[in-house]
């Protein structure tokens, strides 16, 4: 611990600190959102995600303009410096050691694929934002090494966290709390960061720069056409599939599913739904047109191989049951939801057959009157 | 230029009302559909066996849909659901003067929903008592 008699110097500026913190809380909430929130909490991963990267990237710009301890070229790391740090023949450093500083960059570094990952996965699978148009491929490629990124992510924490602590036993200091407060006490013998004034103009003009035009330019990579998005279901379609339940995007099931379905529509899932021949004939060319294998979305790409006992069901196949493992069967039972082929209970957008996260939400237990 | 882009966004927006709107005045009427099973059937119409029949637990059909009362519940002037969740809504003439004035559409549910519950056509004396019945309340 720092004796209270030790003279003490600022180290950390206001800014970096301020970054180092929205960097640790938001990454935090990303991860438990990302590893354990589920897609119902995906709107607040979004937020804490865009949250870190702006930061970043303003962390990124005082790299070059702020001032002594704050600038990239003050600890930027050799592997000479690294060597003799680990082995114990550098002496103290008042901003970061070697070691520290490799830490930072690969936190840097690991955040940016974070969410350059995220946002690619985004558009591909779920067909939001800037990357919406690049395919569900890519996206799903993204979504592995997002995932990847994130395990690395808790891992790198968890190292950041063992350095703290042993870099603040080893010089009897709290680091910790120096990143709160910005001083150190200052020592005889400290090898210091160069002096450098931070430039708070510069800074602005770059920040304002930097984050109008890459706002301008995703904005503009958003607005690119989307391959593969569903169409809207024909007007005979809807009104005679609709008539009793929900109707199904063309994009849930593939081509075959749909003409074994309408070819027993006098069995239709437990219910005589027959319609005369040339209405069958219209409907089940259209669907057939429509179907999984000519759309780019998730469900499209989830439901396109059916279950061999039930060729015709959407709920039946591999792709529907793997996306909702994680419901409890007795969620699907209760009101308003009955039953698990009523999509739109919890998919507002069902119908247009986006299906995006953002448009889910289960509906709550009703609450009990209090008596 | 400028009513012209309110023409493009008030001409869809008048079909949209149109096809929404409940459509009453169809091509036939409850009276003059009760009136035509009852001659098809050589018989007047009996609302109370159309009661009976409607409440009852029938078998033959398929066995999710036992009753009529499976989808459209023992209340008639009451919204029923479907199996998917769906809600229907209530077959009383009374409460939804939309019902039975498209033969298309009579013909179409009477042929479903009979072969569903009972495994078979109803016969147009169960058809005109059903609707006297519906008729009635």
């Amino acid at each position: 611990m720092a004796k209270s008699s030790e003279p003490s110097t600022t180290v950390w500026d206001r800014f970096l600190r301020l970054a180092h913190w929205v960097l640790a809380v938001s990454v935090t909430i990303a991860l438990v959102t990302g590893f354990f929130g589920g897609l119902p909490r995906l709107w607040l991963h979004l937020i804490v995600g865009v949250a870190a990267l702006v930061t970043l990237i303003l962390r990124l710009i005082w790299g070059f303009t702020g001032p002594s301890s704050a600038r990239f070229i003050s600890f930027w790391p050799t592997p000479r410096g690294v060597l003799a740090h680990l082995k114990s023949e550098d002496g103290r450093h008042l901003g970061h050691n070697p070691l520290g500083a490799l830490m930072v960059f690969t936190f840097l570094g690991t955040i940016a694929a974070l969410a350059v990952s995220g946002a690619l996965s985004l558009g591909g699978v779920y067909k939001i934002g800037p990357f919406a148009a690049d395919g569900f491929a890519l996206g799903d490629l993204a979504g592995e090494a997002h995932e990847l990124l994130a395990i690395a992510m808790v891992a790198l924490i968890a190292a950041h966290l063992g350095g703290v602590i042993f870099e603040s036993l080893r010089h009897r200091e709290n680091l910790a709390r120096s990143m709160v407060t910005g001083n150190k006490p200052s020592r005889a013998g400290d090898i210091t960061p160069l002096v450098r004034r931070a430039n708070i103009v510069l800074t602005v003009i770059l920040a304002l720069l930097v984050l109008a035009g890459g706002s301008a330019g995703l904005v503009g990579l958003a607005k690119r056409p989307i391959a593969g998005m569903p169409v809207a279901t024909a007007p005979l379609v809807a009104e005679e599939c609709g008539a009793c339940h929900m109707a199904y995007p063309a994009s849930l099931l593939p081509a075959a599913s749909w003409q074994h379905l309408v070819a027993g529509l006098d069995d239709h899932f437990g219910e005589d739904a027959s319609l005369d021949a040339d209405t069958t004939a219209k409907i089940s060319q259209w669907l057939s047109a429509h179907a999984a294998e000519n759309a780019d979305t998730l469900p499209a790409h989830a439901f396109v191989t059916p279950a061999p006992s039930a060729v015709g069901q959407i709920t039946a196949t591999p792709g529907w049951q793997a996306l909702h493992k994680d419901i409890a069967p007795e969620t699907f039972k209760r009101a308003p939801i009955y039953t698990r082929a009523n999509c739109l209970a919890c998919h507002k957008d069902a119908e247009g057959g986006r299906f995006s996260p953002l448009a889910l939400s289960i509906p709550a237990l009703p609450t009990s009157s209090p008596n | 230029m400028k009513h012209r882009y309110l023409a493009c966004f008030l001409a869809p927006s008048v079909l949209l009302a149109i096809a929404t709107t409940p459509a009453l005045a169809q091509d036939t009427s409850p009276a003059a559909q009760i009136e035509a099973f009852s001659l098809e059937a050589g018989r007047a119409a009996d609302a109370e066996a159309g009661k009976a029949f409607f409440l009852a637990s029938h078998s033959g059909g398929k066995p999710d849909t036992p009753s009529c009362t499976t989808c459209h519940t023992m209340d008639p002037t009451k919204g029923g659901q479907a199996r998917t969740g769906k809600p229907i809504e209530p077959m009383a003439s009374s409460v939804n003067p939309a019902r039975f004035t498209d033969s298309a559409k009579i013909t179409k549910w009477f042929r479903r929903n009979c072969n569903s519950v009972l495994g078979r056509e109803c016969t147009a004396g169960e058809k005109a008592d059903v609707l006297a019945w519906l008729n009635s309340l």
